[in-house]
């Protein structure tokens, strides 16, 4: 004969699958939505980037007269489009209206600067609003090229003529950059923030549908008075929901996981480069570990929303309790992408959190594995005391039949 | 079997439920006196029917009885044995059905049934052979299988009552179990609670409908305001209030003596 709970688990877990809602939430939404999302998403990216790499950049000079060579280099670049305005005045309408994406106003006494050898400045418009713009990083390129060109010529006039001896001149000291991070670490420091953040989002989706059915579902049925009549302590009752409440947040962790690895095993040849190289560098140890370490954030998540849940009425008012819960959640995760928190014995003992910074060091791939006890233990104990703390809970006559 | 004696329930109000008119005279600062101190008792394969208006204090009282809620006071024996003190046990003999207790919508009648049976530890082979019985009893082999969610309110409270019956207990608490019910579910639910008392089971059977007291109950207890207010077969009802329909002795027993004597 199966315990109390082992029976009141599958019956949740038969409850719960059969449940459209779920299924979307837990299984549909891993295995369909987030690798179509992804591919949206990346492939948007990308092809924006393309454009803003490629596209005309249409643009006015005033006084290019001031300053010939440099504007013939601007006409001379197939990727520009001198165009013509009315007036000076209407410059910067004309960019804030995206009628043309800069323009360079030359002053007069450029050339004359020029010639005496000194600086001059030239004034450059453009949108700086916008942070996906190349413009800045197009037209910077062009000027760039001129001002190696006078450099040179500059130099040469000084009697500084050889290659090596001009470099040498403008950077005594070169800062030769040896950095001891390889690919892998640079990018998973930059990244690795963001990915555990979206684990645990996934985690507390998948716990969120069913602990709501479970807790405030069952009071509002009328189905939680005649569970409680069943001849079993309420520990078990409370142990039985709980796995069923448990499983859901694993089985969308698991899944995403899944499907997000599926998903970037495909792309990884299409994503070339750095994102390419971290994604070949995860191994099979590594999605391991990271399902791993998700098991007691899963079961803390699931004793604490089944608390909330079996507070509350009804589904209503538990939905309105358990949201806030999705954005306080968010700061242990967010603490984890600040500069300076990095994995101690300290940060280890500090949920949420301790699992998001192991996640990007995983990704570093400078996981230092003896952390891994820490945070499985502090985790544990944690998911344990909200768990007891359901339990007693659940107890509760004025929790039970709250009116 | 039942012997109930000086039983209180006293709940703690929230500020939100704290009365700002009237009071109710239940109402002692922060507490709610929900019963206080009744007392009767209910003997083995007796039906009694438990009355009393809306609020009076009946649903307090079955869960205490179902073991779902403690006294605050008082000690409820069942053939003995204080109902607080051994609860798990006290349940494997109470079955409990109330107009507000809900079916799993997902689940058929027969896996819920199932899965009742097996928290009160019943084998594979006699929940089958108890599922078969009640089927037949309650004349449920045509929706057995559906899932409980497309069932009609009759349907949904025929599985209500085998779920109570599935471990065949000795205790039956029915809490206003016709509420909502046609005609004819209605008639079908209280055969099968006749049935209950053919079959020598003590049931207490809460109701607001007199004909159903008249045709099921030996005897009567009406709670008003938490009190115990009449305790009495059902022809003392209507001895002591010179009533001979049961409606109008309820009332009698029930109204506030100045609006009696107005009227």
């Amino acid at each position: 004969m199966k315990a109390g709970f082992q029976t009141v688990f599958f019956k949740e877990m038969k409850d719960v699958l059969r449940d459209r809602k779920t299924l979307l939430l837990m299984i549909v939404l891993p295995i369909v939505v987030v690798p179509l999302l992804l591919n949206l998403l990346i492939g948007f990216v990308m092809k924006k980037e393309q454009e803003a790499q490629t596209e005309m950049l249409e643009y006015i000079v005033f006084g290019d007269e001031f300053a010939p060579k440099l504007a013939k280099i601007f006409e001379a670049a197939k990727d520009f489009k001198k165009v013509t305005l009315g007036s000076r005045n209407e410059l910067v309408a004309a960019i804030r209206e995206d009628r043309i994406d800069f323009g360079l106003v030359i002053p007069e006494k450029t050339a004359a600067r020029l010639r005496g050898q000194e600086q001059a400045s030239i004034e450059f418009h453009f949108d700086n609003a916008s942070i996906a713009s190349k413009v800045e990083d197009r037209v910077k390129e062009r000027v760039g090229e001129y001002n190696e060109e006078l450099t040179t010529a500059r130099l040469a006039k000084l009697g500084v003529s050889s290659g090596q001896k001009q470099k040498a001149l403008l950077e005594p000291i070169r800062l030769e950059e040896k950095g001891t991070g390889n690919m892998r670490e640079i990018i998973g420091d930059r990244i690795g923030g963001m990915v555990p953040y979206f684990f645990i989002a996934f985690c507390f989706m998948g716990v969120v549908y069913p602990a709501i059915h479970l807790g405030a579902g069952e009071k509002e049925r009328g189905t939680l008075e005649t569970l409680l009549l069943a001849p079993i302590p309420r520990y078990q009752v409370v142990l039985g929901k709980f796995l069923a409440v448990f499983c859901g947040g694993i089985i969308a962790v698991l899944l995403n996981l899944a499907s997000l690895g599926t998903w970037l095993a495909i792309k990884a040849g299409e994503l070339r480069g750095i994102i390419g190289m971290l994604i070949g560098s995860i191994d099979s140890l590594d999605l391991v570990l990271l399902a791993l370490m998700l098991i007691p954030v899963a079961a803390m998540f699931a004793a604490l929303l089944l608390s909330v849940s079996i507070f509350a009425r009804n589904s209503a008012e538990a939905s309105t309790l358990i949201s806030p819960f999705g954005i306080v959640l968010i700061v242990p995760a967010v603490l984890a992408m600040l500069p300076g928190v990095e994995l101690n014995w300290f940060w280890a003992s500090v949920p949420v959190t301790n699992v998001s910074l192991a996640m990007k060091e995983l990704l570093k791939g400078t996981m230092d594995y003896t952390m891994l006890i820490a945070i499985l233990s502090s985790s544990t104990l944690i998911a344990g005391g909200l768990l007891f703390f359901c339990a007693k809970w659940f107890n509760r006559e004025s929790v039970l039949f709250r009116m | 079997m039942l012997q109930i004696s000086s039983l209180t329930k006293v709940f703690r109000l929230a500020r939100s439920k704290r009365a700002r008119g009237e009071r109710d005279p239940r109402e002692r600062g922060r507490r709610f006196h929900a019963i206080d101190g009744i007392e009767f008792g209910v003997r083995r394969g007796q039906v009694l029917g438990l009355l009393g208006q809306n609020g009076a204090g009946k649903t307090t009282l079955l869960r205490i009885l179902s073991t779902s809620l403690k006294p605050t006071s008082g000690v409820v024996l069942c053939d003995g044995e204080d109902l607080t003190k051994n609860p798990l046990e006290i349940r494997k003999r109470i079955g409990f059905v109330s107009g507000n207790t809900g079916l799993y919508g997902r689940l058929t009648a027969r896996e819920m049934l199932h899965y009742y049976g097996k928290l009160h530890g019943m084998t594979a082979a006699t929940l089958d052979e108890r599922i078969g019985l009640l089927v037949g009893k309650l004349d449920m082999g045509r929706f057995l299988d559906q899932r409980n969610e497309t069932l009609s309110s009759g349907m949904r409270q025929k599985v209500s009552i085998a779920r109570a019956l599935i471990h065949d207990p000795e205790i039956l608490l029915f809490d206003e179990l016709t509420t909502g019910l046609d005609v004819a579910a209605a008639e079908s639910v209280l055969t099968v609670v006749a049935a209950c008392k053919e079959e020598g089971r003590t049931v207490l059977f809460s109701t607001h409908h007199m004909d159903e007291v008249n045709q099921l109950c030996d005897s009567v207890v009406i709670i008003h305001e938490g009190k115990l207010c009449f305790e009495g077969c059902v022809d003392a009802m209507r001895s002591q209030t010179g009533e001979s329909f049961l409606d109008k002795a309820f009332l009698k027993l029930t109204r506030p003596k100045k609006e009696v004597a107005i009227t």
